[in-house]
């Protein structure tokens, strides 16, 4: 017994193949939260920066470098560019209805994802648009949508306050938490109240008067809902008179209330209370679900004591022992994933010209996983634990996703993918040393006993096999390997 | 290149997995697969579980009761569904959107049922659905988020994750995953260590790559390996749903009769709800959600807008559902849940703030039909609630005793039900 236990150690024992790169664990680390996914390219990128700290410094040097080559990632739906007026009146027309539009939107948020070089902004841009939650379904806010994305993608690295001031008024906003149609004669409570709850100092942290108060405040702004979409300040339906929410004061006595708008938002995003909750959120996210209350009070303070800025925020956590401390602790959501597939596997997404095209198809599949970028249909914005992503429904989902993209089956126009021939570096080549070439490429790392056993299995050859150009692994089951790959607890872990 | 070894925390490869092997070994495929399941259910608990008998086979359980719970996200108006034409203050709190009398249905001295909800009146008139108003939290939370999870946990002050479905499959005999089916978005009312199944689409339900083209069963193997033993926060529930994709058959077998139902998310959800009891694989406790509830804007009148649109979904799914469900409907209570109502008064758009108090439907076996809860009447402040005087437990407390052998202390701790009479028996 002892005896054949050790032949089956020897028999998987990963062979090094060190042509092909991989990070050291911290390096990858980094990437892993702080872009979409592993590539050769990202791997060149970190080894040529010196590695992940200073790739994350260039990152955050580059980010806004250039923002017209960024604008152009993905610019293959027109329809984002055009005014609310008019996608309505394409949507009473029956040209094209806004739902569709804003499926475009999400299909450009992950090819953005997927291709950008500003993987950081990227990522940030995804952490405040979910913060600010503006679901893409819903016509109302869909008409402004696209625009309101631009708003928080253009502070994703900048100041907190700005951004909050900016995205509370926007009309997507607006029509989406009802402002729009608020008045002073009975103040519509949505807003208001999410204002506190969600996007500031959070629940527990307010009262039922600070939320009538908080109504109040915001009246003033309308939409001219089904008809021009037209955005207002309408003085006369502003609320005046004396406002308390929480310790911000205010005669409230202008009859234009933008000023105070400003004033009360630019109070909130200082509160002590906004700096714990971004903080600990930030740090669910990039951290782990149960960050250590003492980093979360220590990325509060840099916060506060940087008038809102993210970026000190953001160096101070990658900084940080817990953040070392952290590695392979966070799952994927469905469309990290999904993007996180594509980009594993180097398939190419080309511009759509059908709706069955990979980058348009890319809808479907994130929503088979478990969710679209920016359909999470509540305004908490999508959940940024592991619990809601660890379901029975995501494991079949994911695994079926995985499976239709290592065949090459669906989608299967639209989108170039790496044939046998292009994933092996050389023939003939043993099983055992191929494995570790992909298991770099796939998960970033050499092969492990593990992977070489699950690989094995999965195809039925022997670590020592020697693998040719007619071998049935080159002609029936590349994808069956492949799909080893995807489905290794490593890849769904970020 | 440098790597290091990882972290006690991290996902890692099975390396000195001594997992058992089904293929030429004593282990069937089914046996194999339940294995893994089971693991899922020791991993998430640890070593304390270590009595957990064999997986009971699905088959032995089947027939049993059933409980369906349907959660009415972001809070609807129990005001407008089941509606207190009997308190003055209603019809005044409500110029326009209030429900006239003469167009309620079912109406007695005091209630009526919303007009969208008539496709319900023969199960009404069979005495086999019941509504409990001014139900809910004991003190009042007016945040969605908040509420849902103090509602769904069931455990106030506690800061445990662990929803009240899942500590009531934890004490009925069994493990299968399949004791607990979510039907569409996964409620945290299941969340917690014992293992549960969900799904969107009942026939997609299948591990890719497991087919024909593979008779030697590689995939589910090589999987077995990666996961028997993972640390990947996933890897719970991956192991339950492989588990209970070799039980679900029956219930795929079942014919879908989806014709009948609503065209809707919550009308797709019960057809296939429908067919999982019908298939008697051993579910026990199903969850559904209807979403759209949250009117802030345009809950409108009975000629237009959100109330009449979602009630109608409502009633006719739920009247599609118990026809569909055939003689199986004997075993079968559906109980609905929302994490709070709405204000008495409108507001300026045809819609209603957050409030407090609801309604609770019940339909099916065992239900005592017809109107029932406290009243405390109506205010007509501006920001005045329903008075909640029945605590939403007291009325699941009554469904838990009833159809299932568990102790409603264990489901619910330290909380004191009061008798509500919403089901029979009590």
């Amino acid at each position: 017994m002892r005896r054949r236990k050790k032949k089956q150690k020897k028999k998987f024992r990963p062979v090094r193949y060190a042509p092909t790169p991989v990070l050291g664990a911290a390096d990858r680390h980094m990437v892993s939260r702080f872009s979409y996914g592993t590539t050769p390219e990202l791997v060149r990128e970190v080894q040529s920066a010196g590695g992940g700290l200073a790739w994350f410094e260039q990152q955050l040097a580059t980010a806004y470098a250039d923002p017209a080559g960024d604008a152009a990632i993905g610019d293959w739906w027109p329809d984002l560019h055009r005014d609310a007026a008019t996608l309505w009146k394409r949507q009473q027309d029956e040209v094209r209805a806004v739902w569709e539009v804003m499926s475009d939107y999400s299909c450009r948020l992950m090819v953005r994802r997927m291709t950008s070089p500003h993987q950081v902004l990227e990522r940030m841009t995804e952490f405040f648009e979910a913060h600010l939650h503006v679901p893409v379904n819903g016509d109302k806010q869909g008409v402004w949508r696209a625009s309101y994305g631009d708003v928080i993608r253009r502070h994703a690295l900048g100041r907190f306050d700005e951004m909050l001031v900016e995205a509370i008024t926007h009309p997507s906003m607006l029509l989406f938490l009802d402002q729009a149609v608020s008045t002073k004669k009975a103040p519509n409570e949505n807003l208001g109240r999410e204002l506190l709850e969600l996007h500031t100092v959070g629940v527990g942290h307010y009262t039922e008067d600070d939320v009538k108060a908080s109504a109040r405040i915001l009246t003033g702004y309308r939409v001219d809902v089904w008809r021009t979409w037209a955005a207002t300040y309408k003085p006369e339906d502003h609320w005046t008179g004396p406002v308390r929410v929480g310790d911000f004061v205010d005669a409230n006595a202008a009859a234009d209330g933008r000023d105070l708008v400003r004033r009360y938002l630019v109070h909130l995003a200082h509160h002590p209370q906004t700096a714990q909750r971004l903080a600990r959120k930030l740090a669910v996210k990039f951290v782990r679900d149960d960050p250590p209350q003492a980093l979360v009070d220590r990325l509060a303070r840099t916060y506060l004591q940087h008038d809102t800025a993210i970026v000190p925020v953001l160096r101070e956590l990658v900084r940080s022992v817990e953040f070392k401390g952290s590695r392979g602790v966070k799952l994927r959501d469905p469309s990290e994933d999904l993007v996180a597939t594509y980009r594993a596997l180097s398939a190419t997404v080309r511009k759509p010209q059908r709706r069955e095209d990979a980058a348009n198809a890319m809808l479907w599949q994130s929503t088979v996983i478990g969710l679209a970028p920016m359909t999470w249909p509540r305004p908490d914005g999508q959940p940024l634990d592991n619990q809601a992503w660890a379901t029975p429904a995501r494991a079949l989902a994911s695994m079926d996703i995985h499976w239709s993209l290592a065949g090459g089956w669906w989608p299967k126009t639209g989108v170039d993918y790496l044939q046998p021939t292009d994933w092996v570096p050389e023939l003939p080549m043993r099983f055992a040393p191929l494995v570790d070439h992909l298991s770099r490429r796939i998960l970033g790392r050499p092969s492990t006993r593990g992977i070489l056993k699950a690989a094995s299995t999965a195809v039925g050859v022997k670590p020592t096999e020697e693998i040719t150009a007619d071998h049935p692994l080159m002609r029936w089951h590349f994808n069956r390997l492949l799909g080893s790959f995807l489905d290794n607890p490593l890849h769904y872990g970020r | 290149m440098t790597t290091s070894p990882l972290p006690r925390t991290s996902a890692s490869g099975s390396d000195d997995c001594s997992c058992p092997e089904f293929r030429g070994a004593d282990l069937s495929r089914r046996g194999f697969l339940r294995g893994l399941g089971l693991a899922g259910a020791t991993m998430t608990v640890g070593s304390a579980v270590v009595t957990v008998g064999p997986s009971a086979p699905a088959a032995a359980s089947g027939g049993s009761n059933v409980l369906v719970v349907l959660s009415m996200r972001g809070a609807a108006d129990g005001l407008s569904l089941v509606v207190p034409h009997g308190d003055p203050v209603y019809y005044r709190a409500r110029p326009r959107i209030a429900i006239p009398a003469d167009r309620l249905v079912a109406k007695d001295g005091f209630f009526g049922l919303h007009p969208a909800l008539s496709p319900l009146l023969p199960l009404w008139q069979q005495g086999r659905m019941g509504a409990v108003h001014a139900t809910g939290l004991a003190v009042p939370n007016r945040s969605h988020f908040a509420a849902m999870e103090a509602v769904e946990d069931a455990t106030p002050g506690s800061s445990e994750r662990v929803g009240w479905l899942n500590r009531l499959i934890g004490d009925m005999p069994g493990t299968s995953p399949l004791q607990a089916v979510a039907v569409g978005s996964a409620p945290p009312s299941l969340y917690g260590p014992q293992p549960w199944m969900g799904f969107d689409r009942l026939d997609e339900v299948g591990v890719a790559g497991d087919d024909q083209w593979d008779p030697t069963d590689d995939r589910l193997r090589s999987l077995g390996k990666m996961w028997q033993r993972s640390r990947s926060p996933l890897a719970p529930a991956l192991r339950s749903a492989m588990a209970a994709v070799e039980e679900i058959g029956p219930a795929q077998a079942q014919q879908q009769r989806s014709d009948n139902f609503p065209k809707s998310d919550l009308g797709k959800a019960l057809s296939a709800v429908s067919r999982t009891i019908r298939g008697d694989i051993g579910a026990s406790v199903i969850t559904v959600d209807q979403g759209d509830w949250d009117m802030h804007s345009d809950l409108g009148t009975l000629e237009w807008g959100r109330m009449q649109r979602n009630a109608d979904d409502f009633a006719r799914s739920v009247a599609a559902f118990f026809e569909d469900l055939g003689p199986a409907a004997d075993r079968v209570t559906l109980v609905t849940v929302s994490e709070f109502g709405r204000r008495v008064v409108e507001n300026n758009n045809y819609g209603l703030d957050h409030g407090w108090g609801n309604v609770m439907f019940l339909f099916g076996a065992g239900v005592k039909g017809g109107y029932r809860g406290t009243w405390a009447g109506l205010g007509d402040g501006h920001d005045a609630d329903l008075t909640v005087t029945t605590d939403y437990r007291s009325v699941l407390s009554e469904v838990v005793r009833t159809r299932t052998t568990v102790s409603t202390a264990t489901v619910f701790p330290q909380f004191s039900p009061e008798r509500v009479g919403a089901m029979a028996g009590v």
